[in-house]
């Protein structure tokens, strides 16, 4: 076995004096298994990489203790470029002596020395029993599934098919076009909601490489990034399909206010979506409606506020003035929820549109009154401090969306985890778009309520972040990390040790962890393309099955015993 | 340890593999130029000042997660920085974009800066030897780390070239011009903080005490010059309270008709934190509208308002001004909801709304949007709108196009 | 020396720090930048998530020469691998029970999850430590003396 190379760096002077380098050197030359001990001026410089990889090859060594400053500033990235010119991770080891020694002990040379050698001892210990693990390469499908019609979803296969891939795209209704096809128009450009839809569901039909699957729902999904093995069923019959990537564009739900503001019990008290039937309909001669913001949102039940109420009613009350000018239209609000610069403008051109906004303090709500029909409702006007009272022909009722009544069932097929209002959660607030599982990507309000326009945008995104996998032949399981040098490694269960007990299945974050029967027993199986290298699993297993390589116990166990070995001065 | 992916993507190899050109170094630039590169593409992201990170790096905390600001962030900038396909341009800009039949010219002047950060070692010799102090670390998480001299403090007198002991500093670095041959561009150039002197009401420079909120957040923050702890700058010791008062600036047919969008939510963050490391001090928000739009949000600012005590008042104040003394600002107001007029006094103010896009004038008036803008260049957008913003950028690049299907 | 065969205790504690490389690291490596001063008598072993952290680990470090053991992870809520962060706090307090039913004791287990990711903070935490520790018996002198005592040979 060839033996280690130890390069102690000498920082431009900042590691002596606090650190007697010759002293490190001498001991560290004393350990077994160490063939060759340098010292160079510094690593990080341009000139030095070829240096360096020189002295390794002509050392005979097969692995690298670097001693020099701390990962995060230049020693990482010499790592990073030894690794560039073919050498295995795994068997560079570096040990931070600057930061974490020499700067912080600068009055006591005794010590930093000792802890110097100690830490060394500890690298050579960790490079003698690590281990790395064997990769899984895995044929990707050039396919996506895109679930969901609406915005967001049609916005994503059209996208997907443009830049060259197949897609599967499924929808439960007979149609595409989600919420698109209830609503009239769409905000802020009051473009028909049809119209925005036709060039999309046009694509649809005609773009060869997409597969329209209408009335059809997911019923069982299995696999991981570049191989997700999907069965689909419709009244036609089921469908298997196998793709690499999946995007979850399922959109929302509607809400009914029921016992909110007498809905359902006065006549012409409707919701926002009824109220967009009537416009689609052509059906709206209302001479006076009075539009009441946050029904049953920011509320206990439903403590957020879902996006587009404001602007959705800010846009039907203009279309309510532009197509009768005497028409009185009042809009009660909490909170005006029309943040940026177009649905600002959008905001004050309903002002100029005469449109008139009236706050309330949610602990005085409007009250609706009518006997048979709607009549008046009343309101305490709380910027003027005056209760004002509204006689009007309907009342319109802006109530959020809520989250799809199948997240649930999805969320259990992919293992893509649920906000607590039922709403797909990311796994990052800095990438909005993806999963915990890799591969798996929400967009549009399956995500969060958001409006068409920014629904199709996320889509977009969303196939942005599909593209990335659908693009290779192949993708490795350790290069499917966010890390530049990809996974630390994966949990690997030692075959014949695995008792089954579960524990691994039940603390992985990833559900990378399965129990499948071998013979009569249970054992565990990581799957290599989910595992995320975070360690959990190994801290839990009762007989040290499950390891990673990499960091694996006789590695930590041999640091841990030459942590103070140098120190233990009696 | 990681085999060598082959890359076949099959856009690659037409006419539009080009590089493309991303401007700007922020939330939407760093995740445009990750999914282009993802995807096979070359990318020259050209960044005007010496970190990437954008405006985001500088926040301490960010909202709804409360978590560091910098940490989501490192990784991605890490791994930016590794990617064979994205070349980095730090202290630099586009000085022109000429179309031409085969793609784009692209100008690009660069400013190096006068510590090579590939050759610094951060070992703090030529701070130590810097009589006006204008040597310091570039930042306290910023990657890679290293020292930058101030030009505007440095008197060249030279002092530091000789100690550096690695020849890092070179005081003659001039301005360096190349131009590429590049595909397309994204403008991702983010937002900057205008000027508030067209505000005289809100006090903004009469007072130490009185600040915008990114000037708070950068004295306020755990990796700053007091460690988390809130003092006032006016002179030592705590505030006894603090107002935040939103739309100064925003809103405002003066400065800036639009709404900022991210600004209620910081003032939010901006006060649990306050209220998170001392909850004896009083904070107020005043307010107009209190959006709270996004994933969360909503639910964040009840766990400030009604968790932590966070008070808010809706009405813009007309008058900030400081007491006589200077001990103190009196900040007079209309709290709209209950129609009582009130001066009081507070030991900080926070002025929050000012943000305007980095580049250019403004938004266009028409509200047309822009085509490959992403992020507040575009739209004042937060973290998560922005970093969608840039996947779809890029994924309109990756399709050839400049506009999907429809565009509201 | 006292009856007993123990030192007096005027060494600094010996502690051994399992840091997270997210957050933990990240201030121990700022109190470096900071060219904080701290007592040489500790090691760090970075992990990839604190939820790595064995308790079979902290027993052997104890039992190896240390007089405490740190296990540092992200701020709860901010953990980069799902919260698994949560999982660790709950398996390391259960240690720490364990270590009060041994006689070793709770105290000298420090889990500081998020509140040491700056350079000023890592080194107030190891501090604190520190001085808890300090009235403290060491354990690898008095393991040392143990093992020289003539009925253990």
């Amino acid at each position: 076995m060839p033996g280690v190379i130890a390069i102690l760096c000498r920082c431009c002077g900042q590691i002596e004096p606090a650190v007697d380098l010759q002293a490190l050197r001498e001991r560290i030359g004393r350990e077994a298994g160490v063939v060759s001990v340098e010292f160079r001026d510094s690593l990080c410089l341009p000139e030095d990489g070829a240096a360096i990889v020189k002295a390794v090859e002509s050392s005979g060594a097969d692995r690298i203790l670097l001693a020099a400053c701390s990962p995060y500033g230049k020693a990482g990235d010499v790592v990073s470029a030894l690794c560039a010119r073919g050498i295995d991770r795994s068997r560079v080891r570096l040990v931070d002596i600057r930061e974490g020694c020499a700067w912080i002990h600068r009055g006591d040379q005794t010590g930093a020395t000792a802890k110097a050698c100690d830490l060394l001892c500890m690298g050579l210990g960790f490079l003698r029993y690590g281990g790395c693990s064997t990769d899984a390469v895995v044929a990707v499908r050039p396919e996506c599934l895109v679930a969901g019609a609406g915005s967001a979803g049609l916005a994503a296969a059209v996208s997907i098919a443009r830049a060259g891939f197949q897609v599967h795209l499924v929808e439960r209704a007979a149609e595409g076009g989600g919420m698109l096809k209830l609503i009239s128009r769409v905000y802020p450009t009051d473009v028909e909601a049809a119209e925005k839809l036709r060039p999309y569901l046009e694509e649809v039909e005609r773009n060869p490489r997409i597969a329209f699957h209408p009335k059809t729902r997911v019923v069982s999904a299995t696999g991981f990034a570049g191989d997700f093995k999907v069965r689909l069923a419709s009244v036609t019959g089921d469908v298997n399909v196998r793709v690499g990537a999946v995007i979850l564009a399922t959109g929302a739900g509607v809400w009914l206010p029921r016992g909110l503001y007498r809905y359902g019990e006065l006549k012409e008290v409707l919701t926002l979506m009824e109220l967009e039937r009537r416009q689609r309909e052509g059906k709206t001669a209302a001479k006076r409606s009075v539009f009441i913001q946050c029904v049953g949102a920011r509320c206990p039940e439903r403590p957020y506020c879902a996006t587009m109420c404001c602007p959705s009613s800010i846009k039907n009350a203009v279309l309510l003035r532009k197509a009768d000018p005497d028409a009185e239209v009042t809009i009660l609000y909490r909170d005006i929820m029309t943040p940026g610069h177009i649905l600002e403008r959008y905001y004050r051109s309903a002002l100029e549109a005469g449109v008139r906004f009236i706050r309330f303090d949610p602990a005085q709500p409007p009250v609706v009154s009518g006997d048979g029909h709607v009549e008046r409702v009343e309101v305490f006007d709380a910027i003027s401090g005056v209760k004002r009272e509204i006689e009007t022909d309907q009342v319109v009722l802006s109530t959020p969306l809520v989250a799809n009544a199948d997240n649930a069932k999805l969320s259990e097929l992919f293992h893509v985890p649920l906000d607590g209002y039922g709403f797909f959660r990311e796994d990052y607030s800095l990438h909005p778009l993806e999963t915990r599982q890799g591969g798996i990507f929400i967009c549009g309000s399956a995500r969060w309520p958001v409006s068409s326009a920014e629904a199709a945008t996320q889509g977009e995104g969303a196939a942005m972040k599909a593209l990335a996998i659908l693009g290779r032949k192949e993708i490795s399981a350790l290069s499917l990390s966010r890390l530049p040098e990809g996974k630390l490694g994966h949990a690997r269960i030692e075959d014949g040790a695995c008792s089954g007990c579960g524990n691994c299945v039940a603390v992985c974050p990833y559900d990378a962890c399965t129990l499948q029967r071998v013979g009569g027993a249970f054992v565990s199986r990581a799957n290599k393309m989910r595992c995320r290298a975070c360690g959990s699993c190994t801290a839990v297993c009762p007989n040290g099955t499950v390891q990673m390589p990499e960091h694996n116990a006789r590695a930590v166990g041999a640091m841990i015993r030459r942590a103070f070995a140098e120190g233990d001065a009696g | 340890m990681t085999p060598e992916i082959p890359r076949d993507n099959p856009r690659q190899g037409k006419a539009d593999a080009l590089p493309v050109l991303v401007e700007g170094g922020g939330a939407a630039g760093i995740t445009a130029c990750l999914d282009l590169a993802a995807a096979g593409r070359r990318v020259h992201l050209v960044e005007s000042t010496a970190v990437l990170g954008g405006q985001v790096l500088r926040l301490d905390k960010i909202y709804p997660t409360d978590h560091c600001a910098f940490c989501p962030l490192w990784t991605d900038i890490r791994r930016l920085r590794e990617a064979p396909e994205i070349t980095v341009h730090l202290l630099s800009r586009v000085v022109s974009l000429e179309a031409s039949a085969e793609g784009s010219l692209a100008t690009i002047v660069t400013r190096p800066p006068f510590i090579a950060p590939e050759r610094c070692i951060s070992c703090g010799r030529c701070a130590d030897a810097c009589p006006p102090e204008a040597a310091r670390p570039l930042g306290e998480h910023v990657y890679p780390s290293s020292f930058c001299i101030d030009e505007g403090l440095c008197n060249c007198c030279g002092c530091c070239v000789g100690v550096c002991p690695t020849a890092a500093i070179d005081l003659e670095r001039k301005e360096e011009r190349q131009t590429l041959k590049i595909g397309k561009a994204i403008r991702a150039t983010g937002f900057r903080e205008a000027e508030l002197s067209p505000l005289p009401e809100f006090g903004y420079g009469t007072h130490p005490d009185i600040m915008t909120s990114l000037e708070f957040e950068a004295w306020t923050a755990e990796a700053g010059r007091n460690g988390g702890s809130i003092v006032r700058k006016s002179g030592g010791g705590k505030p006894a309270n603090i107002a935040f008062i939103q739309c100064s600036g925003a809103r405002d047919d003066r400065l800036l008709p639009w709404c900022s969008a991210v600004c209620c939510m910081h003032a939010l963050k901006q006060a649990s934190w306050v209220k998170r490391r001392d909850p004896g001090i009083d904070c107020w928000i005043f307010y107009t509208d209190l959006r709270t739009v996004g994933r969360d949000y909503y639910a964040y600012s009840l766990r400030a308002t009604e968790g932590a005590g966070v008070r808010l008042v809706r009405g813009r104040p007309g008058l900030v001004h400081p007491l006589p003394g200077g001990d103190g600002i009196a900040v007079k107001f209309e709290d709209t909801m209950t129609q009582k007029r009130e001066i009081r006094r507070f030991d900080m103010v926070v002025l929050n709304g000012n943000l305007r896009p980095a580049v250019g004038d403004g938004y266009p008036v028409d509200g047309a949007a822009q085509d490959n803008a992403c992020g507040f260049a575009a739209e004042p957008a937060d973290v998560a709108q922005s970093a969608c913003q840039g996947s779809s950028a890029a994924l309109k690049i990756m399709i050839g196009g400049g506009e999907g299907p429809c565009r509201a | 020396m006292n009856a007993h065969g123990m030192t007096d205790k005027t060494t600094t504690p010996r502690v051994l720090v399992f840091a997270c490389r997210w957050c933990a690291l990240v201030g121990a490596d700022a109190a470096g930048r900071g060219r904080a001063d701290l007592p040489a008598s500790f090691r760090v072993i970075p992990v990839e998530c604190a939820a790595m952290v064995e308790p079979d680990s902290v027993l052997r470090a104890l039992a190896s020469g240390a007089d405490g053991v740190a296990v540092m992870g992200c701020h709860l809520g901010g953990c980069r691998f799902n919260d698994a962060n949560h999982v660790a706090l709950k398996r390391m307090e259960a240690l720490g029970d364990l270590l009060d039913t041994v006689g070793i004791g709770r105290r000298r287990l420090l889990l500081s999850f998020g509140a040491a990711h700056e350079g000023r903070q890592f080194t107030e935490v190891l501090g604190a430590f520190f001085r808890e520790l300090a009235p403290l018996p060491s354990l690898a002198a008095w393991r040392k003396t143990l093992l020289n005592q003539p009925s253990f040979r």
